[in-house]
């Protein structure tokens, strides 16, 4: 026995003890069954119950999330992430990321700048679209328009990177603690420079103006223009076909492949690999120097 | 036998043996025998419960009455929950479940009470018999009644559960709707209150 309890027999459970309870009236039962048989039935149960507690739950969260990502959503298009330096990838990169490729996005808008709309009003209001080989003036208007503007990125790029050249040098020969130009000398060889680069452009231009004229007599006289009309004629010289034709093998090789060509060359043609070499740069140095071939290659292509 | 020598029907005949899912079935059913016989098994305890914690005879029918008609709209979910011949219908026990809708009516009403009236539930004057012996019977019992009266809602219903029931802490602390260190921890500031104000109460009386 708990000492807690209260023990029988004590003052406190003879006092407790002394609580008799009234019994029930007569006729309880009889008023119960009465009242039992008019009471009102009791109301449903509520479609909530209990067991749907997760389920709402979950719904909740469904929403929250999907007003947290509408409002993200909201934010970036609006560009308020990037005003509080939040750094927002843009959906090539994520997709690179997931994927571990490269999409080559960047390289097809350099490789095809020819394609590009026009930027003028004029052309905005009507594109001019080639179609097959240049046979309208109009076409061959859009094409000179085309190579102008790459010929143009191209000296501007070319100016760029004169500018560039001309300050590291300076600043390697000022670390270097070599006496560098005064701003005179270095304004005037800037000057030089541009200068030589205008007559060279104006030389260009002259060039091109006189085969531009051969062309447009060309459309005129209802010819097609092809690939061959932009890009010049090669030359005939058999020797110059054969270099040609050995530069066309030697990019089709493996690095391993020219290499080993270059090893197994005969002793008695020295001079074939340094020709054929500098025929390679000759042909780079020819194809960076034309724009307008490329140009209209990109073009055609 | 309890305390004041009334019997104890904590251990009905059909309690746990499945008959009480099998009134339930009845009650269900809408068979007024089976609420005339679940009156006649379980009224006379709940009257007692719900008369020492009120401390008003009609309060009390009015709650016994209460109870017996909710169990009456209930007895189909309590039916349900508990098939005849399942594992379920072995563990109902109907005096279990009116002593819980007794007790909670009954602090219910204490504390409705309370809040609308600062002074005690009156007394029925229908059902005194004779001046004298009503004087009589006050003078005998006034001493329990301000001793249980005096003491909060739960912890009246502690000890009327535990002392003049008799039922078990376990019982008792499922009709209350606590767990059973709870309880005990209830039943404790009752009786160290109950003893508190007794022996106040005898001083009073002495001095």
């Amino acid at each position: 026995m708990n000492a807690n309890e209260i023990a029988c027999g004590s003052p406190l459970a003879l006092a407790l003890d002394d609580y008799p309870v009234p019994p029930l009236s007569a006729g309880f039962a009889d008023r119960v069954l009465a009242a039992a048989e008019t009471r009102v039935a009791p109301l449903p149960e509520l479609r909530r119950s209990g067991s749907g507690r997760g389920w709402r739950l979950g719904r909740r969260i469904a929403i929250g999330a999907a007003c947290f990502g509408a409002l993200a959503t909201a934010a970036a298009a609006m560009g308020v992430l990037e005003r509080i330096d939040i750094a927002m990838p843009s959906p090539h990169k994520v997709w690179a990321s997931l994927t571990g490729t490269h999409t080559p996005v960047a390289a097809a808008a350099t490789a095809v700048p020819v394609v590009r709309q026009p930027d003028t009003a004029a052309a905005a209001i009507a594109p001019v679209v080639i179609d097959g080989p240049i046979d309208t003036p109009e076409e061959l208007g859009e094409a000179f328009r085309r190579i102008d503007e790459v010929r143009q990125g191209r000296i501007e790029a070319r100016r760029a990177l004169t500018g560039q050249r001309i300050d590291r040098a300076i600043e390697r020969r000022r670390t270097a603690g070599l006496p560098v130009p005064t701003p005179e000398q270095e304004a005037r060889l800037r000057q030089q420079i541009d200068e030589a680069q205008a007559l060279r452009v104006q030389h260009a231009d002259d060039r091109m103006a006189a085969r531009r004229a051969e062309l447009e007599r060309k459309i005129e006289n209802g010819e097609a223009l092809t690939r061959e009309d932009f890009a010049g004629e090669r030359s005939a010289d058999p020797a110059v076909a054969e270099r040609r034709a050995r530069l066309k093998e030697l990019r089709a090789m493996t690095p391993q492949q020219r290499r080993e060509t270059f090893r197994n060359l005969p002793a008695a043609q020295p001079g074939v690999k340094r020709r054929v070499s500098s025929s390679a740069s000759g042909a780079r140095a020819r194809s960076r120097s034309s724009p307008a071939a490329s140009a209209a290659a990109g073009l055609k292509n | 036998m309890n305390a004041i020598g009334e019997p104890s029907t904590t251990a009905l005949p059909n309690a746990g043996s499945g008959g009480d899912a099998a009134l339930a079935a009845r009650l269900a059913a809408r068979d007024p025998g089976a609420l005339r016989e679940a009156i006649g098994l379980h009224a006379a305890m709940l009257n007692r419960i719900a008369y020492r914690l009120t401390g008003d005879a009609h309060e009390a029918e009015d709650i016994v009455q209460e109870a017996c008609l909710r169990l009456w709209d209930q007895a189909p979910k309590i039916a349900a929950r508990h098939p005849i011949g399942s594992q379920a219908a072995a563990t109902l026990r109907l005096g279990g479940w009116l002593n819980r809708v007794v007790t909670n009516l009954s602090i219910d009403r204490l504390r409705r009470a309370r809040r609308l009236s600062g002074g005690e539930v009156p007394d029925s004057e229908d059902d005194a018999p004779l001046a004298d012996a009503l004087i009589e019977a006050d003078q005998r019992n006034c001493s329990a009644r301000a001793l249980i009266a005096a003491l909060p809602e739960r912890q009246r219903a502690a000890i009327v559960l535990t002392y003049y029931e008799e039922l078990p802490n376990a019982t008792a602390a499922e009709a209350l709707g606590m767990n059973i260190k709870a309880f005990e921890s209830l039943l404790l500031r009752a009786r160290t209150a109950l003893r508190t104000a007794f022996a106040a109460h005898a001083e009073g009386g002495t001095s």
